[in-house]
């Protein structure tokens, strides 16, 4: 009696359902541990009669998703628990298949969030489409960007421009690109000679077609020289080295760092900071803006790196992205102030909303 | 009080003589300084501790020559630890040097286990392509991993034919010195699939991963050296990252009093005007 | 017509992307993960572009005899010596193994040591009370850094708790804010990018 007991009391009890919130091509499987077994045999067939072949053994896991199966076709699994003397199967479950859904339900916060966003930025940029006048703060960083090229083109010394380390796959690059477009209008209608040596050579195509740009633009393309616009190196400290010599050697009146940069931050500062150079430097990783606010003359923190381009552009429209941006920004900041109350009060009703973890 | 003045105009190399020495002589007379343990490291111990012998842990050496001097220890002691307990290591790399970097470790460690290529570890070597390369590895390691590091087919490898997918993994540690690193490993990976990442960073970066500790979505932490040193005194194999902090210890302590002189003499400045 | 073919590429593309992260339906999987791989294709042909240009660049300098051309005759010959060493004996060989460990490795780590030079400079001249806001600054920054290391221990026991607490109370706040700030300025610019709002960055001027 104390046997049978004992049987029932280690009987596995097993689940298989669809996978949620996938293409429709696995199965999973969830099963009651046991600490008297030290492993797990799973077992499957397309015939509850028929013969189940072992998929896989594992040890101190409870669930398991079946990758290898057809979507839509039917499957029958059992869970064997081994221990070391004994062994006791789950019964035979199914029929269970997997199926493709539409939509990522576990997705659906974030979904929301973009949509949100996005309807802000654009009631704004419409506003501005019409004429509307928009108030956007000062920011100081971005307004000494004339002020440094004027002074460069004072002491007759060229501009540096340093569009941080990373690829064009990071937004920080693409924003440094914006940028890019403007110091070039300035530094060309000045006649400055620009300097941008890049660190990858996609941002290096990239950087030379927005510079050459630019020149047309203000109508000096005889200004435009592509060998100033150069590729030095993908390893991070070679290239820290290779844009150090050019300040030494070139003494740059005016240095930009803008864009993703890792440890040579400071080292980019200090060096120009050395040379004397007036330095604007903006990035969106907080590890490295407290050296650069200690280094440099003006710092762009964060999202003022991706305002930069709108801001000095002036035009309406990326204004009024800007501004569509503010008001996103605060209404996650109330949603923010409603979760930490939520959470306090134990609701935890935007806790699990927004729990993003995908099951 | 010219003094003042002149101290306020001093020669950087000064500073830069002065950093050289406090880094240099507690390397030749080592002070034995005790390293003490911080919660994010142990947490990166005990979960190690806690894995069943067999389990996937894959290290990902996303660094460079660069910071091998601050990762390198961090690499050799949780390869140490990992080994200890059985568990399997599946080495890769974001950034091209690194695997080959922590390839160094791994050939160092590995034999004095008993431990076989292929079987127990296997080094994948440097994957390109960073975020948009990591999101399609963790829905299947066998459309993207062909060969191992030295272009032997991954399938002759019983390891190489147990990951399939991000499923099969049970633990992360990506040693970190920027992009792509731990950022793109939580972003890409462990919201996707729902992984455990762990990750060693350079001292730099550590602080950022502080909102990453307490939101869960990294289960511990190695930040800089003094990680490194804590986790070689957890596996007690006190190797470079130990040797270190004597010296680190004696940096910290100059730039404190650096800029306590530096504060003196804003003082004197504002008392003068 | 320059710039609207590469604003239709990024439109349909970035919002194809998009749209896939929330329908797990295998055909729009395996699209977005189609477009990934060309992505990676194309970074590995820019490699070349990269190498082309250093070759163009340094090889002008030399011709036309620029300042300092003596030191592009060096870089040259190195390039060209690695990649031979790469070639002929594989990333694995005798001569291009020796190069990384004990050339590239030390010059790399060279370099970043500089950090702790330029740390204590700037250190000297920067970290100075002179606001409530930087004494408070301040005032964190010498705890950590005390904290941080094994004399901070053996100083008062009590430190490392106090900066595990400065790092994931104060910091860990301040980090989110920024990193919220900049995130939401990310997506803006990006619908900025997507809907052709800002060209600058593709070399076009004005909408």
């Amino acid at each position: 009696m104390l046997l049978i007991l004992l049987v029932f009391a280690n009987q596995v009890e097993l689940k298989a359902f669809d996978t949620p919130n996938d293409g429709g091509s696995s199965i999973t499987l969830e099963w009651h541990p046991d600490t008297l077994f030290n492993s797990y045999v799973i077992f499957r067939s397309v015939d509850p009669e028929g013969n189940f072949e072992q998929i896989c053994e594992l040890s101190d896991r409870t669930t398991y998703f079946d990758t290898q199966v057809v979507g839509g076709e039917d499957y029958y699994y059992r869970v064997e628990a081994r221990g070391r003397e004994s062994a006791v199967s789950s019964y035979i479950v199914g029929p269970v298949r997997a199926f493709p859904q539409i939509f990522n339900t576990s997705r659906i916060n974030i979904a929301v969030c973009i949509v949100v966003l996005f309807f802000a930025i654009i009631y704004y940029i419409t506003r501005a489409r019409r004429g509307q006048r928009l108030f956007i703060r000062k920011i100081p960083g971005i307004t000494a960007v004339e002020e440094a090229i004027g002074r460069a083109t004072e002491m007759g010394k060229p501009v540096l421009y340093v569009p941080g380390i990373m690829d064009i796959d990071e937004p920080e690059t693409i924003a440094s690109m914006s940028i890019l477009g403007r110091v070039a209008e300035k530094t060309a209608e000045y006649g400055t000679p620009l300097y941008v040596p890049t660190s990858k050579a996609m941002v290096m195509s990239m950087a030379q077609q927005v510079v050459k740009e630019a020149s047309i633009r203000v109508g000096r393309p005889d200004w435009f020289n592509i060998d100033n616009v150069r590729y030095l190196t993908d390893d991070q400290f070679g290239y820290v080295s290779a844009v150090d010599g050019i300040m030494v050697r070139e003494k740059p009146a005016t240095n930009f760092y803008l864009g993703k940069f890792y440890a040579e931050s400071l080292i980019l500062a200090e060096t120009g900071f050395s040379t004397g150079a007036i330095q604007i430097a903006g990035t969106a990783l907080p590890d490295q803006l407290p050296f650069f606010v200690a280094a440099c003359d003006y710092t762009l923190l964060g999202e003022e790196l991706y305002a930069a381009s709108a801001y000095l552009s002036q035009e309406p429209v990326q204004l009024g992205s800007l501004k569509g941006q503010d008001v996103g920004k605060l209404i996650f900041v109330i949603v923010v102030i409603l979760g930490v109350l939520d959470r306090l009060v134990g609701f935890d009703i935007l806790y699990n909303l927004f729990n993003t973890a995908q099951q | 009080m010219k003094f003042f003045d002149r101290l306020e105009k001093i020669d950087r190399r000064i500073i830069f003589f002065l950093v050289g020495l406090a880094v240099i002589i507690p390397l030749i007379i080592p002070l034995g300084l005790p390293v003490d343990i911080t919660g994010p490291v142990q947490d990166v111990f005990d979960r190690v501790e806690e894995l069943p012998e067999g389990s996937i842990v894959v290290v990902s050496c996303d660094y460079d020559p660069g910071s091998e001097a601050e990762l390198s220890p961090a690499t050799a002691a949780f390869l140490e630890h990992c080994f200890r307990k059985n568990l399997r290591v599946y080495m890769m790399g974001l950034w091209p040097a690194g695997p080959e970097l922590g390839n160094l470790a791994l050939e160092s460690i590995a034999p004095t286990y008993g431990k076989v290529y292929g079987v127990d570890y296997i080094n994948i070597g440097y994957r390109p392509g960073g975020p948009v390369m990591l999101v399609s590895l963790g829905r299947d390691f066998t459309d993207l991993v062909r060969a191992d590091y030295a272009g032997v087919p991954i399938d002759s490898f019983p390891l190489g034919r147990a990951v399939k997918s991000a499923r099969d993994i049970d633990l992360v540690m990506t040693l970190s010195a920027g992009d792509p690193g731990v950022l793109h490993w939580i972003i890409y990976f462990s919201a996707r699939y729902g992984t455990e990442i762990a990750t060693a960073t350079t001292a730099i970066m550590a602080p950022q991963q502080y909102p990453y500790l307490s939101s869960g979505q990294l289960i511990g932490l190695l930040g800089g050296l003094k990680g490194a040193a804590e986790y070689e005194t957890l596996v007690d194999k006190k190797a470079r990252a130990v040797a270190g902090m004597d010296s680190q210890s004696i940096v910290h302590l100059l730039l404190v009093v650096f800029i306590v002189i530096g504060n003196i003499i804003l003082l004197y400045q504002k008392r003068r005007k | 017509m320059k710039q609207t073919i590469p604003l239709i590429i990024v439109f349909t593309f970035g919002f194809f992307v998009i749209i896939a992260f929330f329908i797990p339906l295998r055909v729009f999987q395996d699209a977005s993960q189609t477009f990934e791989t060309w992505y990676t294709g194309v970074i590995a042909f820019f490699v070349f572009i990269g190498i082309f240009n250093i070759i163009k660049v340094n090889v002008n300098k030399i011709q036309r005899k620029l300042s300092d051309w003596q030191y592009s005759i060096i870089l040259l010959f190195f390039l060209a010596f690695m990649m031979g060493a790469g070639f002929i004996g594989g990333p694995e060989g005798g001569v291009f193994d020796y190069l990384f460990e004990h050339m590239q490795i030390p010059l790399g780590a060279t370099m970043f040591s500089l950090l702790a030079f330029f740390v204590a400079s700037a250190a000297f001249r920067a970290f100075r009370a002179r606001t409530p806001e930087a004494t408070l600054l301040l005032i964190a920054a010498v705890i950590v850094m005390i904290g941080r290391v094994p004399i901070g221990y053996y100083i008062w026991k009590g430190f490392p708790n106090l900066v595990e607490w400065i790092m994931s109370v104060p910091n860990t706040a301040a980090k989110r804010g920024i990193l919220f700030g900049a995130d939401l300025g990310l997506i803006s610019m990006a619908l900025r990018v997507l809907l052709g709002i800002e060209r600058s960055y593709m070399g076009g001027g004005r909408e």
